[in-house]
C-alpha cells in the first residue's frame, strides 16, 4: 500500500549487539519494520524508539532491535524502513508448517543450507501449493474486515478466506469461480468507500501487536479433556481459558507439553517454542508426525503448527514469535476452531524484554525486568477467549521458567494474576520421579470446571491436604504416636496421589485418560474417601495393626497400577469400582 | 594487500579499548594491535560496540602494556578459527593458536566462529544410547548421543575425574576437550588420562588457564566448538567436554561489567541464558552427517546460583555430584525415554521404583534425624538408603554393563523389601524376584 511513496531510508550510526540507531531525515513510525543492508544482505528489525539528534536539527535518531546477527554491520550502512509493522502471513497451509520465530518455513530453509544464517528467507507458506477455492460472495456485494468471500478445504477443515482485518467496508467488484489456485493468484478484486481497488489472495498479512477482534467473546465453559488425570479432575481448563505452568528444570514441564500435543482434544494445537531446546521442538515435529490425533486418526502433524524460535536463534525474535504464534491461534478462532496455544516459555520471552531494556539503558524493576513486564504479561494472556459468535476459542498454555525454581519472581507472580489456572510443579514431588509433578495442594488453582463435579473435587483435594498432613506429622513425631484412624486416611491420601495422580506419560494406556474413564475412577476415589475402614485388630499391638494397613494398602496400590496399564474393556474398567467396594467393606467380609 | 592502521586509541580499561571516532571497523571483525616504534605484534582484538564517535574492542590477550600510542591494524574479517586433522593430539589457546610448544599447524581451513543456529529441520531425534559403564547413568539417566548435558557439582568435588572417566568410555570419533579457567594441574591430569587411555591421538585440546587472558577464555568454547562443528559436518561423531562453564560465565560477567551493561541476578548480564544456550545448542545429531554431544562440568555453591539455573533449563537434564557420589535425586537424562525403552523390560520400572522409594528413605532420613522413623518400614528404608547410597550411587570403578546394573538393583531391592512394598507390577515380580 505504500508504493506510491518514495523509499525512506536512514543509516546507522551506532551498533551493540542487536541493538542499533540510525539517523534519518523524513518521517518514522514507531514499530514499522525495516531492512538494513549489512554485507549484501538485508537483516529485518523493528523500530523501538524514536527521538531528536542532538547533532543535527533536521535529522532524527531511531533505536531498533534486529532479528539477526550484526557481525559485519559498519557505519553509514543503509537502513530501509517499510512502512508497516510486524506480521504474519494468515491463510490456507498454516497447519502442519513449521516456521523460525519470524515465520520463515524451516523446511525449506535447511534445503539452502543446514545453518541458519544471516538474512536467509523463506516463504511462509507453500507458493505453489493450490487450494480448490469455492466462493461464497459475488460481485457487488458488500462485505467488510472478517467477513468470507470463499473458502478452500484445509486438510479436514473448512477454511474460509477472509477479507483483512483492517479493511473497512467494500463492495465485491471481482471474484474467481470454483477452481485451484495457489496463494500468489488474486482471487477477488474488491473496491473501498474511497473507491480505491484491492486485489484480495487466499492469504493476507496482519499486524501481530493488534488483536484480531472477536466475533463474540464469552466466558470459557466448557472443559477440556487433556488426557491428564490431575488437571482433569483437580485443575482443569476450559476451551478459551488461560493456564499458567511454573516449574524449576527438571520438574516435567516438557513432558508434559509434550503430551498435552498429543492428547489434549483440540481441532489445532499451535506450539511456540520459544527460547527453548531445539531438540524438543524437534521431536514433535519428527516423532509427533507418526502418531494419531487422538480425534481423527491422522498425523498428529495434521493438527499442529510450530513456531521454532529455540534458545540459540536471535533473541529479538524470539520475543515477535509470541506474538506471531497469538496471532495464528486468534486467526482460527475466528474461523471458528478450537485452538490450544502451548507457549514454552514465557519467561524467555520476558528474559528478551529484559536482555533489550538493559541494552537501551531502561531503569530496571525487580530481577531487572522492565518495569512494565507484568502489564505486558497480563495483555498477552488477554488474547485468550472463547467466541461463541465464531464457535471458535484460543486457550492459551504458557509455560513458566522461574529462576532457581522459585515461584515469588516477577514473571511467575504475573502469570499467577493473569491466568485462570495455574499447574504448579514441584521440585519434591519431581525427586521423588512422581509425575506428572504438579503438586496438587500448592501453587495449583483453576477457575474453570472439572469433569467431577465441585464437591468431589473439593473432597478430593481435602483428603491430600488432610493426608498430608498426617505425613508432617509422622515425620515429627514418629508412626506410633499417630491413631489408627488417621493413619487411614493418610493410607488413602497416598492411595489417590500414587494411583489417580501420578500417571506414566510413556504408557499407551495409562498416558491419556479420557472423561469416562475419570468418572469410573471418581466413583471408586469417591467410595474410597466415604467409606471408613474397620480393620481387624484382633491379636494385634497398635504397631503390628498399622504394618497391616500398610500391606493391605500397598496390595490395593500394586493392583491398581497394573489397572490404570492394563484394563481396556467394559468388564476391565468396573473392576475398579468393585475392587474398592471389596476394599473399603473387607472387615465386614472377614466376619 | 594493505591493511588500513589508525593509532588513536582513547581509552585503555580491563580487557577493553577504545577508539575515538569510527574508524571504519564492522562488528565482531578483528583488529591487531601493534606496537608503535617496532610493529611487533600485541595483541588481537575484535570490535563488539561502534557508534559513529567511539568504537570499543576487545583485547585477546590483555590490555597490560597497550599505550594511546599503539597501532591499530584492520583484518576486515571476523575471528575464524583454524582447522585441520593435524591438530589432533595437540593443544590450544582460546583462540586457537598452539599452546603446547610443538610445531605449528598449517591450517587446511578456516571456519567461522559465529556458531549459527542449525536448522532444526535438519537434526535428528536422537535415539542412540551412549554406554559409560556406571550404573547410576547407564541405568538411571542413559545418556544418549548429541546429547547436552552438564555435571554439577561443588568446586571440591572430584567432576573433572568423572569427566574424563566418561571420556574414556565414550564411543567417539574426536574428542574436543574445552577448558577454561583451569588450574594447571587440572589441565595436566586430563592429558594424562587421555594419553593413559589411549585417546590423545583422536583429541584436540583448547585451554585456557586461570589468569590467562579474560577474553582468550571467553571465545574460547567459540574456537573449540567450531572446530568440533566441522568434524560432525564430516561425519564424525564428537564428544565436547566442556569445563568449567562457571569460569567461563563469570568472565562474561566481568566483561559485561567492563562495558558497564545492567546486570541482572548477581552481576551476570541478562543475555546469560542466551549465550550459555548458543553454546551448548551446538550438540546435535545432523541428518547426513555426525554428531557433537557435550558434557559440560558447572561448579557451584547452590543450585539457585544463575549458572547452574540458567544451564539447567538449557541442557538436557543434569549430573549432580554431591560427596563424591553421583546423586539420584536431582540428577536427570532428559533424553533417556529416548532410549530405555527398548532395553530389558525391567529397566524403567525398576528405575521408577527405586527412585520412589529411595524419596520416601529421604523423608525417614530426615524423620530419624529427630528420633521419628522408628517403624519398621521406616527402618527398613533408612538402610536401603545407605544400601543404594554406597553401591549404586558410586560413580567411580570398574565398568559394569547395563544388565548387570539391573541385577544389582534388583539384589539391592530384594535385600531390604517384600515385592509389594516395592511398587514394581505383578509381572515383574514374578519374572525378576526369585533369583535365578
Amino acid at each position: 500500500m505504500n508504493d506510491t511513496k518514495t523509499k525512506r531510508i536512514g543509516k546507522l550510526i551506532s551498533i551493540q549487539d542487536s541493538l542499533v540507531k540510525a539517523r534519518f531525515y523524513d518521517d518514522v513510525i514507531m514499530g514499522e519494520t525495516a531492512e538494513i543492508a549489512v554485507d549484501g544482505k538485508l537483516l529485518q528489525a523493528e523500530v523501538l524508539q524514536i527521538s531528536a539528534d542532538p547533532k543535527n536539527a533536521d535529522a532524527g535518531i531511531v533505536e531498533m532491535q534486529v532479528f539477526e546477527d550484526l557481525t559485519g554491520a559498519q557505519i553509514g550502512d543503509a537502513v530501509e524502513f517499510s512502512g508497516t509493522p510486524l506480521s504474519v502471513l494468515l491463510g490456507p497451509g498454516l497447519l502442519t508448517s513449521i516456521w523460525d520465530g519470524l515465520q520463515n518455513a524451516l523446511y525449506p530453509l535447511g534445503k539452502q543450507d543446514p545453518y541458519l544464517k544471516p538474512g536467509m528467507k523463506a516463504p511462509a507458506l507453500d507458493e505453489e501449493q493450490l487450494w480448490d477455492f469455492t466462493p461464497f460472495v459475488k460481485p457487488g456485494d458488500k462485505v467488510v474486515g472478517g467477513d468470507a468471500i470463499g473458502s478452500v478445504p484445509e486438510g479436514r477443515f473448512e477454511h474460509k478466506i477472509l477479507v483483512p482485518f483492517n479493511f473497512g467496508k467494500c463492495q465485491v467488484k471481482q471474484i474467481i469461480e470454483k477452481s485451484s489456485v495457489n496463494i500468489t493468484q488474486i482471487v477477488a478484486t474488491v473496491i473501498d468507500e474511497h473507491q480505491k481497488s484491492h486485489d484480495l489472495k487466499l492469504v493476507f498479512r496482519q499486524a501481530v501487536k493488534t488483536p484480531i477482534p472477536f466475533k463474540e467473546r464469552a466466558i470459557p465453559k466448557k472443559t477440556i479433556s487433556t488426557g491428564v488425570r490431575v488437571i482433569d479432575l483437580l485443575a482443569p481448563v476450559s476451551y478459551g481459558g488461560t493456564v499458567g505452568n511454573p516449574g524449576p528444570f527438571g520438574a516435567g514441564k516438557t513432558v508434559l507439553q509434550h503430551a498435552l500435543c498429543k492428547y489434549a482434544l483440540a481441532d489445532i494445537i499451535i506450539m511456540a517454542a520459544c527460547g527453548e531446546r531445539a531438540g524438543e521442538a524437534v521431536e514433535v515435529f519428527k516423532d509427533f508426525a507418526e502418531l494419531d490425533d487422538p480425534s481423527t486418526g491422522e498425523s498428529l502433524m495434521n493438527r499442529m503448527c510450530i513456531f521454532g524460535n529455540t534458545s540459540s536463534m536471535p533473541v529479538a525474535a524470539r520475543e515477535a514469535s509470541v506474538f506471531i504464534a497469538l496471532t495464528v491461534g486468534e486467526y482460527y478462532r475466528y474461523l471458528g476452531f478450537n485452538v490450544i496455544l502451548l507457549a514454552d516459555s514465557t519467561s524467555r520471552w520476558a528474559q528478551a524484554l529484559r536482555e533489550r531494556s538493559g541494552r537501551q539503558g531502561d531503569i530496571p524493576g525487580p530481577e531487572a525486568f522492565p518495569m512494565d513486564i507484568p502489564d505486558q504479561i497480563k495483555g498477552m494472556y488477554q488474547r485468550a477467549g472463547a467466541d461463541s459468535g465464531s464457535g471458535g476459542s484460543l486457550t492459551f498454555i504458557g509455560t513458566v521458567s522461574p529462576a532457581g525454581g522459585n515461584f515469588q519472581e516477577p514473571v511467575t507472580q504475573a502469570t499467577m494474576d493473569s491466568t485462570g489456572g495455574f499447574w504448579g510443579l514441584s521440585q519434591d514431588r519431581a525427586d521423588a520421579k512422581k509425575y506428572p509433578a504438579i503438586d496438587p495442594l500448592s501453587y495449583t488453582t483453576s477457575v474453570y470446571d472439572s469433569f467431577i463435579s465441585y464437591a468431589d473435587r473439593e473432597k478430593m483435594l481435602q483428603t491430600l491436604h488432610e493426608s498430608n498432613a498426617i505425613d508432617q506429622t509422622i515425620s515429627t513425631i514418629g508412626l506410633k504416636k499417630v491413631p489408627t484412624d488417621k493413619y487411614v486416611v493418610f493410607q488413602k491420601g497416598l492411595t489417590i496421589d500414587f494411583c489417580v495422580l501420578q500417571q506414566n506419560a510413556f504408557h499407551d494406556l495409562d498416558a491419556c485418560t479420557r472423561p469416562e474413564r475419570l468418572k469410573i475412577i471418581n466413583t471408586a476415589v469417591q467410595n474410597l474417601i466415604d467409606t471408613p475402614i474397620n480393620f481387624n485388630a484382633e491379636g494385634k499391638d497398635d504397631e503390628q495393626l498399622k504394618e497391616m494397613i500398610k500391606t493391605k494398602f500397598d496390595e490395593l496400590r500394586q493392583w491398581w497400577k497394573d489397572w490404570n496399564s492394563t484394563a481396556k474393556n467394559e468388564e476391565q474398567l468396573a473392576a475398579l469400582p468393585a475392587k474398592i467396594e471389596e476394599f473399603v467393606l473387607q472387615e465386614e467380609y472377614a466376619l | 594487500m594493505i591493511r588500513k592502521e589508525i593509532n588513536r586509541i582513547s581509552e585503555v580499561g580491563k580487557a577493553l579499548i577504545s577508539v575515538e571516532g569510527n574508524p571504519g571497523v564492522a562488528l565482531n571483525h578483528v583488529v591487531e594491535l601493534l606496537n608503535a616504534q617496532n610493529n611487533q605484534s600485541l595483541s588481537f582484538a575484535k570490535a563488539i560496540n561502534i557508534t559513529e564517535d567511539s568504537t570499543r574492542f576487545q583485547v585477546f590477550n590483555g590490555t597490560q602494556g597497550l599505550n594511546t600510542k599503539t597501532k591499530i591494524r584492520m583484518h576486515e574479517v571476523p575471528l575464524t578459527a583454524g582447522f585441520s586433522y593435524n591438530m589432533l593430539g595437540r593443544s590450544f589457546d582460546g583462540v586457537g593458536n598452539v599452546s603446547d610448544g610443538g610445531p605449528e599447524v598449517i591450517f587446511e581451513k578456516q571456519l567461522s566462529t559465529r556458531l549459527d543456529t542449525l536448522n532444526p529441520t535438519v537434526r535428528l531425534v536422537p535415539k542412540q544410547p551412549l554406554w559409560t559403564g556406571i550404573p547410576m547413568i547407564d541405568v538411571f539417566n542413559t545418556l544418549v548421543k548429541s546429547q547436552k548435558i552438564p555435571i554439577f557439582a561443588g568446586p571440591t568435588e572430584p567432576y573433572n575425574r568423572l569427566l574424563s572417566q566418561i571420556a574414556k568410555g565414550a564411543q567417539a570419533d574426536v574428542i574436543i576437550f574445552a577448558g577454561i579457567g583451569l588450574k594447571f594441574d587440572e589441565y595436566h591430569y586430563f592429558k594424562d588420562e587421555l594419553s593413559k587411555s589411549g585417546n590423545m591421538d583422536k583429541t584436540i585440546m583448547f585451554t585456557h588457564l586461570a589468569g590467562d587472558s579474560q577474553i582468550k577464555g571467553l571465545m574460547l568454547p567459540d574456537v573449540a566448538l567450531s572446530v568440533a562443528r566441522e568434524f560432525s559436518d564430516q561425519g564424525k561423531d564428537v564428544l565436547v567436554l566442556l569445563t568449567d562453564m562457571t569460569n567461563w560465565s563469570n568472565i562474561l560477567r566481568n566483561v559485561a561489567n567492563y562495558q558497564d551493561m545492567i546486570p541482572s541476578l548477581q552481576g551476570y548480564p541478562g543475555s546469560l541464558y542466551s549465550e550459555l544456550a548458543k553454546r551448548y545448542e551446538v550438540a546435535a545429531d545432523i541428518e547426513g552427517a555426525g554428531s557433537i554431544t557435550i558434557i559440560g562440568a558447572t561448579t557451584l555453591e547452590s543450585l539457585e546460583d544463575p549458572v547452574p539455573d540458567n544451564t539447567g533449563y538449557i541442557t538436557e537434564g543434569q549430573f549432580f555430584l554431591e560427596n563424591g557420589k553421583l546423586k539420584l535425586a536431582r540428577s536427570l537424562s532428559r533424553l533417556k525415554q529416548q532410549v530405555n525403552g527398548n532395553t530389558r523390560n525391567d529397566h524403567r520400572s525398576i528405575m521408577t521404583a527405586m527412585a520412589s522409594l529411595l524419596a520416601d528413605a529421604e523423608k525417614a532420613y530426615e524423620a530419624a534425624e529427630v528420633g521419628a522413623a522408628n517403624d519398621p518400614f521406616s527402618q527398613k528404608l533408612l538402610r536401603y538408603r545407605t544400601d543404594f547410597i554406597n553401591n549404586i550411587e558410586e560413580p567411580f570403578g570398574e565398568p559394569i554393563q547395563l544388565e548387570d546394573a539391573i541385577d544389582m538393583c534388583w539384589d539391592v531391592l530384594r535385600r531390604h523389601f517384600n515385592p509389594t512394598e516395592t511398587g514394581l507390577s505383578k509381572k515383574l515380580i514374578d519374572q525378576y524376584w526369585e533369583k535365578n
